[in-house]
């Protein structure tokens, strides 16, 4: 499901967050579904269950999971409040659009972009 | 958990442990590193109740291990040099274990027989191969439940399939029973995907003892273009491990939190700067740099 690499230099648990996040952003793993147990994470995955349990904290703490004891850890939207996570991508995509404007690019066509991108999620979702 | 303390051990006059003091909380995954004859095999064969210490505790759940059944039944060792009665085949053992472990779980051993296929359980185990026989232990390690497993090298000998099944298994134990996992090894890439606590051990001590992202978290490496081509004097309380130079990248091993190193060598209005996270391997280097054991310039 997400894949482990030696030769980065992110932290084994930045990885697991990372590419947990990638599937949930992605529509992989949907909304209200169930993520793996930490258990079961920790087993494919081979490495330490505490690992898993700071991933999925750090993912609960972005906004994009929700964890109910005993039950485990679920997808859940964003309900639109300021976190963290948010005010980075934020500072990027301002850094990128900058970027890109001065190659050329027309805010109109940046806003399609986005506009695409909405699309496509919703045609993921159902 | 496991309570080692002020743990003196001779052997003939040679001091392998010189009060060695150390703690592995309910649960954890705690890893014993450091160099060949630092002690690490004498202090896991303590605390598995084979020695008794000349002074100094060995607790385990508070209790004594040496000579304590009740302690006893709750462990299970692997130890770096296997040993197996004669002729026994790994079925005579399961039933020798099932003997004494109470939790002897026979539904897993069964279970258990498509993971370690390879390994026929009717055979002698000392007419098998290295790699078979450590097989073996941990079927029979995996099948006893075990609250605290003591592992002694223990991949050692088996395939990278194996390796990762067997970590696999372990892990998975952990996380549903909170096993707690005392293991010893060199192959510290390893270990920094299963560990939580590292224990440094060196000349019979422990060195460093804490939990690994704090290890992790407190030593940066640090990759630093400066204008000038020289390291510009760098603040006294900066502790500084290590310094390397190639072209006019600096690489600096700086003790201390990512984000504050960056930011006081952001005084120095560096062209180019890179935090990096340490490896285990890395840190261990460096840790042990200051004792004088590092690997020498030798021609031959």
């Amino acid at each position: 499901m997400i894949s482990l690499n030696y030769r980065d230099a992110r932290p084994i648990y930045e990885q697991v967050r990372d590419g947990l996040r990638h599937l949930v952003v992605t529509g992989a793993i949907a909304v209200g579904e169930k993520l793996p147990s930490v258990r079961a994470m920790a087993a494919s995955l081979a490495i330490n269950p505490n690992t898993i349990q700071r991933a999925y904290a750090a993912l609960e703490e972005e906004g994009y999971v929700s964890t109910t004891p005993g039950k485990g850890a679920f997808v859940v939207r964003d309900s639109g409040g300021e976190t963290p996570r948010r005010g980075e991508l934020l500072r990027q995509f301002d850094a990128l659009s900058t970027e890109l404007l001065f190659l050329g690019m027309t805010a109109q066509e940046l806003a399609q972009r986005v506009n695409r991108a909405e699309e496509n999620r919703e045609g993921g979702a159902e | 958990m496991i309570e080692v303390q002020n743990v003196v051990k001779s052997f003939d006059g040679f001091c392998a442990l010189d009060g060695l003091t150390m703690t592995v909380p309910d649960g954890a995954i705690y890893g014993l590193v450091g160099p060949n004859g630092a002690g690490k095999s004498t202090i896991l064969r303590h605390i598995t109740g084979v020695y008794q210490q000349d002074s100094g505790l060995v607790l385990v759940d508070g209790q004594p291990v040496y000579e304590n059944p009740a302690v006893k039944e709750k462990m299970v060792d692997i130890p770096d040099e296997l040993y197996y009665f004669g002729s026994a085949s790994t079925r005579d053992m399961a039933r020798f274990y099932r003997g004494f472990y109470p939790r002897f779980d026979q539904k897993r051993y069964e279970a258990l027989k498509e993971v370690f296929r390879s390994v026929d359980e009717t055979r002698p185990i000392r007419r098998l191969s290295k790699g078979m026989q450590k097989q073996t232990a941990f079927w029979l390690a995996l099948c006893a439940r075990p609250e605290v497993l003591v592992l002694d090298e223990p991949v050692d000998g088996l395939d990278p399939v194996m390796r990762r099944q067997v970590w696999s298994l372990l892990m998975s134990d952990v996380a549903q029973d909170g096993t707690t996992v005392l293991v010893s090894s060199h192959n510290l890439r390893e270990l920094e995907d299963v560990c939580d606590h590292v224990g440094i051990l060196s000349r019979g001590k422990v060195l460093i003892e804490r939990s690994l992202s704090d290890l992790q978290e407190n030593l940066v490496k640090m990759q630093v273009v400066f204008q000038e081509k020289k390291l510009p004097v760098l603040p006294d309380d900066m502790e500084v491990l290590n310094v390397s130079q190639v072209g006019r990248i600096h690489t600096l091993i700086v003790r201390g939190k990512a984000d504050e190193v960056t930011n006081r060598l952001a005084a120095y209005a560096p062209i180019l700067m890179d935090a990096l996270p340490l490896t285990l391997e890395e840190i261990f280097i460096y840790e042990l740099g200051g004792e004088d054991y590092a690997v020498r310039d030798v021609i031959l």
